[in-house]
């Protein structure tokens, strides 16, 4: 008798052991709870049965039970387990190439993006961010960088006027450039300067691929003692560098602007071919881009603000940041800027 | 400016296997910019060559075509079918043998030269016209080449010729001629030998003193006039060789006198006038125009004539407008044999300011403006006058009257070697210096620069009039040594003191924060039209406004300087949306511009250029799939993304209903922070819609960037975060339709033990009486220092309920 009911015992847990294998859901499970471990269940009648026995049998036969008993309840745990991560695993899959739910995306204007380029690269050079009024005083925007009524340099700039109302008024204009900002700055600074200048410019010329009648400018103004004409050329080189790739070379020329003197023209060498590619859309087999106006700022400028113009010296340059644009993107017509078509602006 | 390198040999000793791109660029690179190059005659150099026309006879055939034998330096003569009518025996011409690709006379397209057969005669070769080798259309006859031509000579060496396109620099009046150039070219090349034009001939005439006196007025206004006279002369047309050099300057000959000032001016930079003689009455007197004087000019136009109008005048009045345009009445004509030059130099302004004027720009007034020297009259004045001689067959008089009241001295400059040294940044040494302002033709008249604090002191060439301080002689040097010797240094001097500009940062935030709130910035033009404006700015305040007026504008849209930028991103909207994009928000960020209309201090004159922002919303709601929805976008979309962006800048901003002109009534917040008012935000009227063809409801905010900068905190105010739970309760109130849920949610957030109150939901209807809305709010209860209990939460509830009733008639609704 006895061995019967240790026998019983291994027999109950091993016909338990065998129906939770095949339990395959969490109902299955509960069912098996209820038949093996629950008030009725076959382990359960198992330990009602004990009383029935001797004493030493019950001792040897009550320990085997419980033994069972918590084996089966490990077992129940584990299955559960295990069906859980079977369940995971076997989840509907995702067809993870369906779109994600929409969220607006907004951006900036190209042109800004590449004007806050090029002033970061000079801000990091000690160039400081100031603007100027757009709308400027032909004092500012010509008299006083030395280009007089009558003067021939006028026709370099086609200049937007504005009407008087009275014959006594001052004659305004849209500034044609960035360069007033020069004057307005030194005369109410002291040197060291360094100032960047950016800002909306103006021209009255009929537009086409290339020109434009609004366009921004960036301005740079550096006036300390013993500036040279190389602080340029490694400011700018620096620049292009930064903007157009580390091996980048500026070339400088000869050129003529009445607040300057030298004044240069600044190309950078060619980062679309080798610069011998005639079609090349960027320097057209020249090997260099010219990119900016540039020369050391006129004596009689430092001398009018009231510095010792043989004490300080400066530089000045001026680029257009749609052309920047153009060239950093690829871009042939500056018409698609201001036309703002949202498939335009929503590459950037 | 039209530079042929055939004529600029004329003047200086270019290599025979000359680069003309190596030229052309360091021309570029020192002088003077070097826009085109144009090569004539690229032809083949052994199948087109110079043939001396041996025998013509008549084609047996045609009556119209002839066999002529050609001897082009080969093995034998060839005879070819030739149909020009100018053909002759003994000419030297040009010609082609079969194989070279020519330009067709007749179609003026591309093509091969074959072996043909004409009306039965074999002809292997062709006798050329202009046409034939592109130099013009010109199909009429052959080319007659100069008699002493040597035969077999290929054409390209006598025909060919490169044509540059040179842009001077406005203050380089010197460069704008084919001597200028040569003296670029010299310097450059490092070869100083110019030839200059022949000056000498022979003064055959009575003297020409006594003939007429020249008297100037003012001598700030004309510093020199020369005059010559030359008789005897027959006008008629220019040797074919001048005539050839004109064109290649894009010139049309007229005559040989007017030919002769042309080409005197294209040489040596200096314009001219030829006057017939015997129709200047008196004497000349260079002078302003008098109070109702006038005078019919060369194009036949009379002209009134300003006091500031520097004229030529004789006895009987103007016979010129100085350095602008002859007179009709003194005009050269076929007549004329007796012919009076003059030669000046007139002041830059006048000319220019009357060559505007009168819209009489000419390659005459676009020298003189530039401000030539005072020296170069003498020099063109002799070259013309033997020019003069030798081509119209006429007897100079001897000598010439020359008024020069104040002759002026070429500058003279001094330049330190350290000043040099700091400008341009690199040591070019002494000899060298010396050696490239002579080059260009200064004199130094004292040198020490080897010394460090040695002094370069030179004398300016007489046409350099340029040339006025030392930092105009160190550009001299630095664009001849190259800029290529300029290492490129980084500034070694201090980073000046950063002054920080609140706005402009502020503006950039905005920017970066409606981006990132889901808008696409813009960027639009700054001019517009006030009916345009009209549109968006109520009558009264446009009239109030009266923004800035263009005097010359490009086209009729862009008149008015813009006082907003509303109507510029309704524009941008219509366009958007027709571009098939279903929801569209955008914004500008750019100033507007408020007239003073200040008179008086040139300062006040200016108009305030104000920062704003300005933006709009239209369209639908994007679904799940990004497909346009069906709801279409409204207030509260473009009043959350302003909420993003305000919160980015850590701003709270209340929205209080207002009205606005061009938007809908009762569809307007006002923007405020505090009492500021930041910004306006609200639906556009309809009717504002239509006028800018935008076909969609559209939501409209314009912000104030100096406004909200004077209100936004300058750091963020940072309180701690209670480790106490927060009690949630909800609350639905009937209010009156004109309570604002805004009111309630600032009393409720108005107490010490309420975290945050939001509304969750609007219900209008239903039981609710007329006028009457439900809103219900969620309120978080917390309390920084405790744990509230649901029962301390409902006790401060009843308290504000009681509030509410009493303020706002608000009733819970249940």
């Amino acid at each position: 008798m006895t061995s019967t009911t240790l026998d019983t015992v291994a027999a109950v847990e091993a016909e338990a052991r065998a129906r939770l294998a095949e339990a395959a859901d969490e109902a299955a499970l509960e069912a098996w709870r209820l038949g093996v471990l629950g008030r009725s269940g076959s382990l359960t009648g198992v330990l009602r049965g004990l009383g029935a026995l001797p004493e030493d049998e019950r001792r040897a036969v009550g320990a085997a039970a419980n033994i069972a008993k918590q084996a089966l309840e490990a077992a129940l745990d584990a299955r559960r387990e295990e069906l859980r991560r079977a369940a995971l695993g076997s989840m509907e899959a995702l067809d993870v190439t369906l779109p994600g739910r929409p969220v607006r995306r907004g951006g900036l204007h190209p042109v800004t993006q590449v004007r806050r380029e090029i002033l970061d690269i000079f801000a990091r050079l000690g160039f400081a961010t100031v603007e100027g009024p757009e709308v400027e005083l032909d004092e500012y925007n010509f008299g006083r960088l030395r280009i007089p009524e009558h003067h021939p340099a006028r026709d370099m700039w086609d200049t937007f006027w504005f009407e008087r109302e009275q014959a006594t008024d001052p004659a305004m204009l849209l500034r044609t450039h960035t360069s007033p900002m020069q004057i307005r700055f030194i005369e109410q600074h002291e040197p060291p300067i360094r100032i960047a200048v950016p800002g909306r410019c103006y021209r009255y010329e009929a537009t086409d691929a290339t020109h434009e009648w609004m366009m921004q400018q960036i301005e740079l103004l550096a006036v300390d003692e013993g500036l040279s004409m190389a602080n340029l050329k490694g400011t700018l080189q620096e620049f292009a560098r930064q903007m157009f790739g580390p091996e980048r070379r500026v070339l400088m020329r000869n050129s003529y602007f009445p607040f300057v003197e030298p004044g240069v023209e600044l190309s950078v060498d060619c980062f679309a071919c080798p610069g011998n590619n005639p079609a090349c859309p960027v320097c057209r087999g020249s090997g260099w881009i010219e990119i900016m106006g540039a020369g050391m700022v006129h004596p009689e400028i430092i001398e009018a603000a009231g510095f010792d113009p043989t004490r300080y010296t400066g530089f000045a340059a001026g680029m257009g940041v749609e052309r920047v644009t153009m060239l950093k993107y690829g871009i042939t017509d500056i018409r698609a800027f201001y036309s703002n078509d949202p498939r335009f602006l929503a590459q950037f | 400016m039209l530079v042929s390198l055939k004529w600029l040999r004329d003047y200086v000793d270019l290599p025979a296997d000359l680069d003309v791109d190596d030229l052309a660029h360091r021309l570029t690179m020192a002088s003077a910019e070097v826009d085109g190059i144009h090569r004539i005659g690229t032809w083949d150099r052994d199948l087109v060559r110079v043939g001396h026309v041996l025998q013509v006879e008549p084609h047996p055939d045609a009556d119209r075509l002839r066999l002529v034998t050609v001897d082009f330096g080969g093995d034998a003569p060839m005879r070819v079918v030739c149909g020009a009518p100018n053909v002759a025996e003994g000419q030297r011409i040009a010609f082609a043998r079969e194989g070279v690709d020519l330009i067709d006379g007749h179609t003026g397209k591309a093509s091969r030269l074959k072996k043909g057969v004409i009306r039965g005669i074999e002809s292997a070769g062709m006798v050329l016209s202009e046409a034939e080798l592109g130099l013009s259309t010109s199909h009429d006859g052959i080319i007659v080449l100069p008699a002493d031509t040597p035969v077999g000579t290929p054409v390209a060496d006598v025909l060919g010729d490169v044509i540059l396109d040179v842009h001077v620099w406005p203050n380089r009046a010197d460069t704008m001629n084919l001597v200028g150039i040569a003296r670029e070219a010299a310097a450059i090349l490092g070869d100083t030998a110019i030839h200059e034009p022949d000056e000498a001939y022979e003064e055959a005439g009575a003297p020409i003193a006594g003939t007429l006196d020249v008297a100037i007025e003012d001598a700030a206004l004309c510093a020199r006039y020369i005059a010559t006279i030359v008789e005897g002369v027959t006008v008629a047309p220019s040797p074919e060789w001048l005539q050839e050099r004109l064109r290649a300057a894009g010139q049309r000959p007229i005559n040989n006198v007017v030919d002769i000032t042309n080409y005197v001016m294209l040489e040596l930079g200096q314009p001219l006038h030829a006057f017939d003689a015997d129709k200047v009455r008196g004497n000349v007197t260079v002078r302003l125009a008098r109070p109702g004087e006038s005078l019919r000019t060369l194009d036949g136009v009379d002209r009134a004539l300003t006091p500031d109008t520097l004229l030529i005048t004789d006895d009987s009045g103007p016979i010129a407008l100085a350095g602008v345009m002859g007179g009709e009445a003194t005009e050269v004509t076929a007549s004329t044999t007796r012919v009076l030059l003059e030669a000046a130099r007139f002041d830059p302004v006048s000319i220019r300011r009357t060559s505007f004027r009168l819209a009489l720009r000419s390659e005459a007034s676009s020298r003189f403006e530039r401000g030539l020297s005072a020296e170069l009259p003498e020099h063109a004045s002799r070259r013309a006058t033997g020019l003069l001689v030798a081509l119209g067959g006429g007897t100079a008089r001897q000598g010439r009257i020359d008024t020069y009241p104040a002759p002026q001295p070429a500058a003279e400059v001094s330049l330190t070697r350290v000043r040099l040294d700091t400008l341009i940044g690199v040591h070019v040494p002494t000899v060298e210096v010396e050696a490239i302002l002579g080059t260009l033709g200064f004199e130094i008249l004292e040198s020490d620069g080897s010394k460090a604090d040695g002094t370069f002191r030179v004398r300016a060439p007489w046409w350099r009039t340029d040339i006025a301080i030392d930092d105009d002689i160190a550009e001299e040097v630095v664009r001849l040594a190259g800029y290529d010797r300029l290492p490129a240094a980084a500034i070694e001097g201090a980073i000046p003191e950063w002054e920080p500009n609140a706005l402009l940062d502020l503006r950039e935030r905005l920017r970066d924060a409606l981006a990132g709130a889901g808008l696409q910035e813009i960027i639009t033009y700054s001019l517009t039209t006030n009916e345009v404006l009209a549109r968006v700015i109520a009558p009264d305040d446009l009239a109030s406004l009266r923004p800035i007026r263009l005097r010359n504008t490009l086209s009729a849209d862009r008149e008015v300087m813009r006082p907003t930028l509303r109507h510029a991103v309704l524009e941008t909207m219509a366009r958007s949306l027709r571009a098939e994009t279903p929801a569209v928000a955008i914004f500008e960020a750019a100033r507007v511009f408020l007239p003073n209309h200040a008179t008086g201090d040139s300062a006040a004159a200016l108009p305030e250029e104000r920062e704003h922002v300005t933006g709009a919303v239209a369209g639908v709601e994007i679904d799940r799939w990004g497909r346009a929805g069906d709801r279409e976008l409204d207030f509260f979309d473009a009043k959350g993304m302003l909420d993003a962006a305000f919160g980015a800048l850590r701003v709270r901003v209340a929205y209080e209903a207002g009205s606005e002109f061009g938007f809908l009534p009762n569809r307007v917040a006002r923007l405020k922070v505090g009492d500021t008012e930041v910004g306006i935000l609200g639906e556009v009227h309809p009717d504002t819609l239509a006028a800018f063809d935008v076909d969609r409801p559209t939501v409209l905010f314009d912000l104030d960037v100096a406004s909200l900068l004077a209100v936004l905190p300058e750091r963020v105010a940072v309180s701690g975060v209670s480790r106490f739970p927060a009690v949630e309760q909800d609350l639905a109130l009937v209010i009156d339709e004109s309570v604002s849920a805004g009111a309630i949610v600032a009393v409720l957030e108005g107490s010490p033990l309420v975290g945050a109150a939001r509304v969750f939901d609007v219900f209008r209807g239903g039981r609710l009486p007329e006028g009457k809305k439900s809103v219900a709010f969620s309120i978080r209860y917390q309390a920084p220092n405790r744990t509230l209990t649901s029962e301390d939460a409902a006790k401060e509830q009843a308290k504000l309920l009681k509030r509410l009733e009493r303020e706002f008639g608000a009733e819970q609704r249940t």
